[in-house]
């Protein structure tokens, strides 16, 4: 039996520490793309092309993370606390606020050069990336949030598009009623990260807002009181359903369940996989401009876009640092022109969406007419997003699901909200 | 010849010491040798269990959220917040609700599963292997099975029910307060089962038949069976069954998370799912830290009355 004295039991402890905790701490040589889109299984082959294409023209290979959508955030705050960050993530634009307060995260004008963004992006689509007049994160496609028809649907059961709220429910109606086991309007109604952009479209369609951009609580209002009362009779109708989070609204409407959704256009990417139709689904995807509550409104939509932002380490020490090259990579004309178009939204550079793939499709076209001009997030853009994202989800189910009344719901979500608001100081 | 066996054993003899007995005898080594062994427990409790904790400890008392990344001493104030919060508040009554029913459905039905178990009957071997099958399925597939079964679109219960006649469109069990935690706690009874079967089955074995036969000459009936015999005889068993349930379930978060992920609102959300949202969906750290503390605060009296029993036991 072998012996050990007490400093060779304090030999032996430390190895076998620095053993079992090599895994957890190691990283990767190369750096690294943490991306939702790569998590995607019909969009994961589009995010390893560009990786591909990358290694081949510059020689660096980008390691691809995948992470859930709804994990991300929690996955970049995990890590940093590990310190085992990527290089690069992708980023929701509704999540950035909260993501730059990351002590590592890279002042992207430094890193890229202001000036040199400010050329190559318009500034209304740069400015998805800034907070407080700095810019971390690049954008990497864009566009807006709105309301889609299912075309086959509302010819089957003969309504057409409604122009008004009003009409905007019969239709529901008759959709419940002659399309058997549907949920006429997949409105999101489980998933905190998404409940509060269908519920901030309709309080902006009945007049309303939830917080202002002094960051003052306004959803304490009639309008906000009216939108909720609108979306629990919906609910008590079954013209909405309970449990429903966005990719289950994707499904019904690519399966022919649902007349309406609200999405950004990327939602024609997932149709034409979750409808096993490809291409020739585009044919019932509709974008629509949102019924108005009375005709003469201006229909509403939600600015929209994937970010890419970045973290101090290895690979981004200069400018000439892989994870620097690759941020510019992502804004080249190869990439803009094939990976906006696949996920069927728009490319952020001005060269980008001049290029004819853009030019030529007419989807983007019929987003854009129908959509208008987007509305700022008004949660995404505050620290506490993720709070107020919770407390609106919260309160709206409550009042969806008949636990609360609308007016009770909305008050509670004005008092907390305000709290929070004061909280974050 | 004591002197030739003498002089044939002095150089075994000699007064030069073994090693051993240089580091304090045989027991001193096997002490040395004991400890050795305990290192890498002690090493993986150490960094997996007992720093973390000494951590959590520490953010309790800060306030690490998104608006301070560096955590700033807060004294009690989270602790304050907790108590000034129904939502949190909330928490801790549907766990107490939830601990109750899932504990007391899974102690009835797994003695009643056992008592029928131990009866002689043919496939009884096979019924005992299949019984355990629930037990052995990873949690999350539980979960996705039960939900399933629950879905408000696709659900079994609802097909039956519908085409039945009994209800007249499918109703979204899972987003009413009382079904999703009814569904929540029959999931968990319907896993914990074998276990605790398991355990009856085996205090059963040592009952004596010829006291249960005698009983049975003396007129006592099945309940009184189980009432006068059989409960006593299984009161250790019991008690360390129910122990270990409320403990098992006061942990509980996979099969709830991936239920009803502490919905609707917050129906479902006990103390684990509270935590969580609080840490992950919030990002407070020192509220979601201060919210752990009292968790396992919840869960001490309990594993203190296992442990007692077990100590007691050796």
């Amino acid at each position: 039996m072998v012996d050990f004295n007490r400093r060779q039991f304090g030999g032996l402890l430390a190895s076998g520490a620095a053993l079992a905790s090599y895994p957890a701490f190691a990283q990767s040589a190369n750096p690294s793309f943490m991306s939702f889109t790569f998590a995607e299984d019909p969009n994961r082959p589009l995010v390893q092309k560009v990786i591909d294409d990358f290694k081949a023209q510059s020689g660096i290979s980008m390691e691809a993370v995948g992470s859930a959508w709804g994990d991300v955030q929690k996955n970049l705050l995990l890590r940093q606390r590990s310190k085992t960050l990527p290089t690069t993530a992708q980023l929701s634009e509704r999540w950035l606020p909260a993501v730059a307060t990351i002590p590592e995260i890279v002042d992207l004008d430094q890193a890229l050069g202001r000036a040199k963004l400010e050329a190559s992006i318009d500034p209304a689509v740069l400015a998805m990336g800034q907070v407080g007049g700095k810019t971390f994160a690049i954008p990497l496609i864009t566009g807006s949030i709105g309301m889609i028809a299912n075309k086959e649907v509302l010819e089957k059961v003969g309504v057409g598009v409604p122009k008004t709220l009003a009409e905007f429910r019969s239709a529901l109606l008759v959709i419940r009623d002659k399309v058997p086991n549907s949920v006429p309007f997949a409105a999101v109604t489980k998933n905190p990260s998404a409940i509060p952009l269908d519920f901030m479209i309709m309080v902006w369609l009945h007049g309303g807002r939830i917080i202002d951009e002094s960051g003052k609580v306004l959803i304490g209002s009639d309008a906000g009181r009216a939108a909720m009362a609108f979306m629990a009779g919906l609910m008590k109708d079954r013209l909405i359903a309970p449990e429903l989070d966005r990719p289950d609204s994707r499904r019904l409407f690519a399966q022919g369940a649902s007349g309406f959704f609200i999405d950004a256009p990327q939602a024609r990417s997932f149709v034409r996989s979750f409808s096993g139709k490809g291409e020739a689904a585009d044919a019932f995807v509709l974008p629509i401009p949102t019924p108005v509550l009375k005709a003469g409104d201006t229909p509403r939509s939600i600015q929209w876009g994937h970010l890419v932002c970045a973290f101090k380490g290895a690979g981004m020490e200069d400018a000439n640092a892989p994870g620097v090259k690759w941020l510019n990579y992502l804004l080249s004309d190869a990439v803009q022109g094939s990976l906006a178009p696949a996920l069927s939204a728009l490319p952020v550079t001005k060269t980008g969406q001049k290029l004819p793939i853009v030019q030529n499709d007419p989807f983007f076209k019929n987003w854009a007419q129908a959509t208008g001009v987007p509305l700022t997030n008004e949660i995404g853009i505050w620290s506490n997003g993720p709070e107020l994202s919770t407390i609106l989800s919260e309160e709206f189910q409550a009042a969806i699901l008949g636990q609360k009344s609308s007016d009770a719901a909305i008050a509670s979500m004005q008092s907390r909200m305000e709290a929070s608001m004061l909280k974050r100081g | 010849m004591t002197t030739r066996v003498d002089a044939g054993l002095s150089p075994q003899l000699s007064p030069q010491p073994s090693p051993l007995a240089r580091k304090g005898g045989l027991k001193a080594h096997e002490r040395r040798i004991g400890r050795l062994f305990l290192l890498p427990a002690l090493a993986a409790f150490t960094l997996v269990i007992l720093y973390p904790f000494l951590r959590a400890i520490g953010y309790a008392f800060t306030r690490s959220n998104l608006q301070t990344p560096e955590p700033v001493y807060i004294g009690i104030a989270n602790f304050v917040s907790i108590l000034g919060s129904p939502e949190i508040l909330g928490a801790f009554v549907t766990t107490a609700i939830y601990v109750v029913f899932a504990t007391s459905g899974t102690v009835i039905l797994g003695l009643g599963w056992a008592l029928i178990l131990n009866q002689p009957f043919a496939g009884r071997s096979a019924l005992r292997a299949l019984t355990l099958i629930p037990w052995v399925l990873p949690s999350t597939v539980t979960a996705f099975i039960w939900g399933w079964i629950f879905n408000s679109r696709f659900g079994v219960l609802n097909a039956v029910l519908v085409s039945a006649g009994i209800i007249p469109f499918p109703t979204a069990w899972l987003s009413t307060t009382s079904g999703a935690m009814a569904a929540i706690v029959m999931t968990k009874i319907w896993f914990s089962i074998p276990l605790f079967m398991s355990f009856f089955l085996a205090g059963l074995q040592s009952l004596d038949k010829e006291q249960i036969d005698a009983a049975r000459v003396d007129g006592a009936n099945n309940f009184a069976l189980l009432r006068d015999h059989i409960l006593p005889h299984l009161r250790p068993v019991l008690l360390v069954v129910v122990v270990l349930g409320v403990i098992g379930n006061l942990q509980q978060f996979d099969t709830i998370f991936a239920l009803t992920g502490g919905g609707p609102v917050s129906a479902t959300s006990v103390l684990s799912i509270q935590v969580y949202r609080l840490a992950f969906d919030q990002w407070d750290i020192g509220m979601a830290s201060a919210l752990g503390l009292l968790w396992v605060a919840t869960i001490l009296p309990a594993a203190y009355f296992y442990l007692r029993h077990l100590l007691k036991g050796a």
